[in-house]
């Protein structure tokens, strides 16, 4: 029977666009599709750590050799989705001298470039470090920008003749006997790019091999075709901070624990995290004192965030597996490791493999193996080359840098525009129009906001992901709109309305955990602003029914104006 | 990992490491990211940004401020080239209901950008030198007052001025005086009132030493008519020039010279006062944010502008009931923005009010565009006059003939936009409470 793709790749996170464009790059046909946006369910929600391994060098070796080597590769193929910071192990004078040289000695082990800082030096390299750190370890951990490394894997993967397909949610395996040879998914609104307010509709899709990467849903999708599959799903809380209090990594020197790294991310500091497993990935209570337990503890090493404002807090989670049988009861135990389910071998139906584990800094080896594993199933002999070819904005990146452009836009806007866009930045900023700012806090032009609508359809949240468009201090209470207006005329009023809502109320799903202190005046004045100049407090047009206009009076008469001038009726 | 590549510093001592005293940051160096956090974009600040009001190219205070500073990151080095468009008037930091320290942001930002961007052999940063460096080349021209007034006023100097320099031909240099301040204060022997109750120490500024000492000697005649013992101590610029102009150096170091010798007169029990409001304002508020010699804190607690003094510590209306002046018509009085930012901007039309003969009549609440060395670079001066459009019109539609004002550079915008003549508050309160100058220099 003729299929309709070679592979399907289930899941549009960094492992899913990971694996697709790997094998369209091997030349093979692939169709991936994706609950929501891409990065929506666990990538979208970490914090952007690119690992040196230094974290994993004592506990986890192997783990660390990996992250390192994947950390290097990175840095060459994805430059401008990776900021290289540089980390900082830190030592409080009650954290214990000899993991502090267990951790160094492991670096070394590992090959990770580490060297001991003092105190002093370490305070050089971070002002704002406690003033009681003794001393540091410094490794080449970076950022990274989990969106655009994400987004720009899935359009390497459609350059390579892939179909990417999100907001298509698996609604079935289809299962012929012990063999799986596709699935049934509900696109929200039509195949092809999202546009709101347009019907849903249904679509069989069959394949020669199924790739199931929706890791902590993977659970979700094997009882689809009753297979069994135990990820063990681990929430962790990530707080994100109005401005850089870092440029650097900043992680706690001591065995494991909650809240123990602040990761500087684009204009922001992001502080995590916890580890607590849950029993659904979509539905697990988010709790003030997690944010506020997190950020007395890490005051402990830049004391300034005590005082400092958080713009959001978001909770991720781990898609976490360990066999069966091994009975490990605290999450933070489990490896991080990912396995590759064969569920032929494992359960005796063929056709599909789920990937469960693992972690962002090593997507690309994960993928590696997977498409490996996919090919000799298919029988198909072709080598990766995901490791030296360039992600899309990546390409020449050096040069790129040398001869930096304005496009003239202010130094900070030209800045962070160029570093988003990498090579693809001239495609992109190069117009005749004039090109506003739209998002101030950001600095996302009108022509970097369009670019995305070209990439997306209506949908604003893949914009904010491409562009960072709403992702500042004012959480988008400035630029939701204007960056909704972009929408038309190629979209109509009610599309572009209901594009602003969706929009907006992701902005506030955040927002509501960091409502005290500044960004609670935010959130009053952002109220505020909508109410009274977009009527969105109670707006007649967003009601279901009819207005009722003859509820309405005719208004004042002539001689009730105070003037005693005439007026038209 | 080669062994030459494994630094072996293994044995780095850790908590008990002597750590020397920790030294402060350069202004241009200072991380001013966390003040972002105050700003929720109200956009108040621009609003009332008159620069932005009357340049659509200027971005305004928030993007100069809060937005490019959150925008930046450690190893980035370029400030927007817009920076040099903001005229330092600090209408932002009153405006803003939420405390985000844009002054602070916008000064350090200029001073870095001057610092890493602007070429030091071109003709703007040369000529903001000078400018911001008024204070040296002063001394100069009083050495020779009435051929210096003679060789500025030529219009031959006023073309080369702006040919060479970029300062504007359109505005008339001011004079300086035949005798300055200091040197008068020298000749006279000092204070003439000895009291260690009271005592203030005097920060006249450079315009009321070489250009305008009868303002400076209306302040001595004032105090000593209050029973003040009056110091003079060694002063430099108060920096605020140079802060407009982004030469944080040179600001350094004559605030270093100001905050040693003023802390060294508030141990001997003196408060500073000083009569320029912009010089007030410098001490008071700039300092502090931008400095950390010792005594800065303590000598920005302690000045006053030379009147609310008066208001806090002596009667000042009290004493003003009933007096007259005859020298002085009524007044079209302009509160400058440095006063409006110490909360001074109702207080001179308040002190002239118990004085018979004469009243100050409020121009309003406009800049008057100048702001310093601003409006006397040719590329500023349009923009400048623009500002100042709506101070002149209300000066001339009050019922007054003459300005007051007590900033010197407003005073300058103010007579070169009206051809009045224009006066200090405490020429005023001299007349008022001492009699008229040739009685009171008889004194």
């Amino acid at each position: 029977m003729p299929r309709d793709t070679e592979v399907l790749v289930l899941g549009g996170g960094s492992t899913g666009c990971g694996i697709a464009r790997d094998l369209a790059m091997r030349g093979l046909e692939v169709t991936l599709v994706e609950r929501g946006n891409l990065t929506d369910g666990t990538t979208g929600r970490m914090h952007g750590l690119l690992h040196s391994g230094g974290r994993y060098a004592v506990s986890d070796q192997a783990s660390a050799t990996e992250c390192i080597e994947e950390n290097e590769i990175l840095r060459g193929i994805a430059g401008h989705c990776v900021e290289e910071t540089g980390g900082l192990f830190v030592q409080r004078p009650e954290d214990s001298d000899e993991y502090f040289q267990e951790k160094l000695e492991g670096c070394r082990e590992c090959g990770i470039p580490a060297r001991v800082l003092s105190g002093r030096e370490a305070r050089e390299v971070e002002p704002y470090l406690a003033d009681d750190v003794a001393r540091a370890i410094e490794v080449p951990d970076g950022a990274v920008d989990p969106f655009r490394l994400c987004v720009a894997n899935a359009i390497d993967a459609e350059n390579h003749g892939a179909r990417v397909e999100t907001h298509a949610e698996v609604v079935d395996l289809l299962r012929d006997g012990d063999d799986i040879y596709g699935v049934e998914v509900r696109h929200e609104s039509g195949p092809g790019k999202r546009t709101h307010a347009s019907p849903g509709t249904t679509e069989e899709i069959t394949a020669d091999y199924v790739v199931n990467a929706t890791g902590a849903w993977a659970g979700q999708i094997g009882a689809m075709a009753d297979l069994e599959i135990e990820v063990r799903p681990s929430k962790g809380v990530m707080t994100i901070m109005n401005v850089r209090q870092v440029d650097t990594v900043i992680n706690r020197c001591r065995p494991k624990g909650d809240a123990d790294i602040i990761v500087p991310h684009e204009t922001t500091a992001i502080l995590g995290t916890t580890d607590e497993e849950v029993s659904d990935p979509d539905d697990y209570p988010e709790e003030q004192w997690e944010v506020d337990q997190m950020i007395d503890t890490l005051s402990e090493l830049v004391p300034i965030l005590e005082e400092a404002r958080t713009i959001r807090s978001f909770w991720g989670v781990r898609p976490l597996y360990e066999p069966p049988g091994t009975g490990t009861q605290d999450p933070t135990d489990i490896t991080r490791d990912f396995f590759l389910l064969d569920h032929a071998d494992r359960d005796g139906v063929a056709g599909m493999s789920s990937i469960v584990g693992g972690k962002f800094t090593t997507y690309r080896a994960m993928a590696e193996e997977i498409a490996d594993h996919v090919c000799d199933k298919l029988g198909v002999t072709a080598s990766c080359s995901t490791a030296d070819e360039p992600l899309p904005g990546s390409e020449n990146i050096e040069t790129l840098e040398a001869g930096m452009d304005d496009f003239g836009l202010r130094s900070p806007v030209a800045r962070r525009s160029t570093q988003r866009l990498g090579s693809r930045a001239s495609e992109v900023l190069e117009t005749d129009e004039p090109n506003p700012v739209i998002c101030q806090c950001e600095g996302v032009t009108r022509a970097e906001i369009r670019d995305a609508i070209s990439q997306s359809g209506s949908d604003l949240n893949a914009v904010r992901i491409r562009t960072r468009a709403s992702m500042g201090n004012c959480q988008g209470g400035f630029c939701c709109q204007n960056m909704a207006n972009e929408l038309h005329p190629t979209y109509d009023e009610e599309t572009v309305r209901e594009a602003l809502d969706e929009l907006f109320q992701e902005r506030w799903k955040g927002e509501r955990h960091a409502l005290w202190g500044e960004q609670l005046s935010q959130a009053m004045l952002n109220y505020a602003l909508h109410a009274t100049t977009m009527n969105r407090d109670h707006d007649p047009a967003s009601a279901t029914g009819d207005v009722d206009f003859a509820a309405f009076d005719g208004g004042r008469t002539a001689s009730d104006r105070v003037d005693g001038t005439q007026g038209a009726d | 990992m080669s062994d030459a590549e494994q630094p072996t510093d293994d044995g780095v001592p850790g908590d008990d490491e002597f750590e020397p005293i920790q030294v402060f940051p350069e202004a241009e160096e200072m991380d001013l990211r966390p003040g972002a956090d105050n700003c929720y974009k109200c956009s108040t600040c621009d609003t009332n940004c008159p620069v932005a009001e009357v340049d659509d190219e200027f971005p305004g205070p928030k993007f100069q401020g809060p937005e490019q500073w959150r925008l930046k990151r450690q190893d980035d080095q370029d400030i927007d080239d817009s920076v040099m468009k903001c005229s330092n008037c600090m209408r932002c930091d009153s405006a803003c209901p939420s405390d985000v320290p844009l002054s602070q942001m916008h000064n350090t930002a200029r001073g870095e950008y001057v610092e890493e961007q602007m070429n030091k052999f071109s003709r703007e940063y040369v000529r903001n030198r000078i400018l911001a460096n008024y204070r040296r080349l002063a001394p100069l021209g009083s050495m020779f007052p009435r051929t210096t007034n003679f060789v500025m006023g030529l219009s031959a100097t006023q073309w080369l001025g702006e040919k060479l320099l970029g300062i504007t031909g359109e505005r008339e240099f001011p004079e300086f005086a035949t005798e300055t301040f200091r040197e008068w204060w020298t000749k006279r022997g000092g204070a003439n009132v000895d009291n260690p109750d009271k005592r203030i120490a005097y920060f006249h500024g450079c315009y009321s030493n070489y250009n305008t000492p009868e303002v400076a000697k209306a302040l001595v005649r004032v105090y000593e008519h209050f029973g003040y013992e009056i110091m003079v101590p060694d002063q430099h610029c108060s920096g605020t020039p140079m802060f407009a102009n982004g030469m944080l150096e040179d600001a350094r170091r004559s605030a270093e010279t100001n905050v040693r010798e003023l802390a060294a007169a508030l141990e001997d029990g003196a408060d500073i006062v000083a009569s320029c409001s912009s010089c007030s304002m410098s001490l008071r508020q700039e300092y502090p944010e931008l400095f950390d010699f010792e005594g800065t804190e303590a000598v920005a607690e302690n000045t006053w502008d030379a009147v609310e003094y008066l208001r806090v510590h002596e009667d000042l209306e009290g004493e003003l009931e009933g007096t007259s002046v005859d020298e002085f018509d009524d007044f079209a009085y302009h509160a400058p923005c440095h006063a409006r930012n110490q909360g001074l901007d109702g207080q001179t039309t308040e002190v002239l009010a118990p004085i018979d003969g004469v009243a100050a009549h409020d121009v309003g609440d406009s800049c008057s565009g100048i702001s310093g060395t601003y409006g006397w670079k040719a590329e500023n001066y349009e923009t400048s006059m623009k500002i100042g459009e709506e101070m002149f019109d209300h000066m001339e539609e009050s019922e007054a003939n003459t300005g007051l004002t007590e900033c010197p550079t407003c005073s300058m915008q103010m007579e070169h936009g009206t051809g009045y003549e224009i006066s200090h508050t405490l020429e005023v309160l001299e007349a008022a409470l001492v009699g008229d100058r040739t009685e009171a220099a008889a004194q």
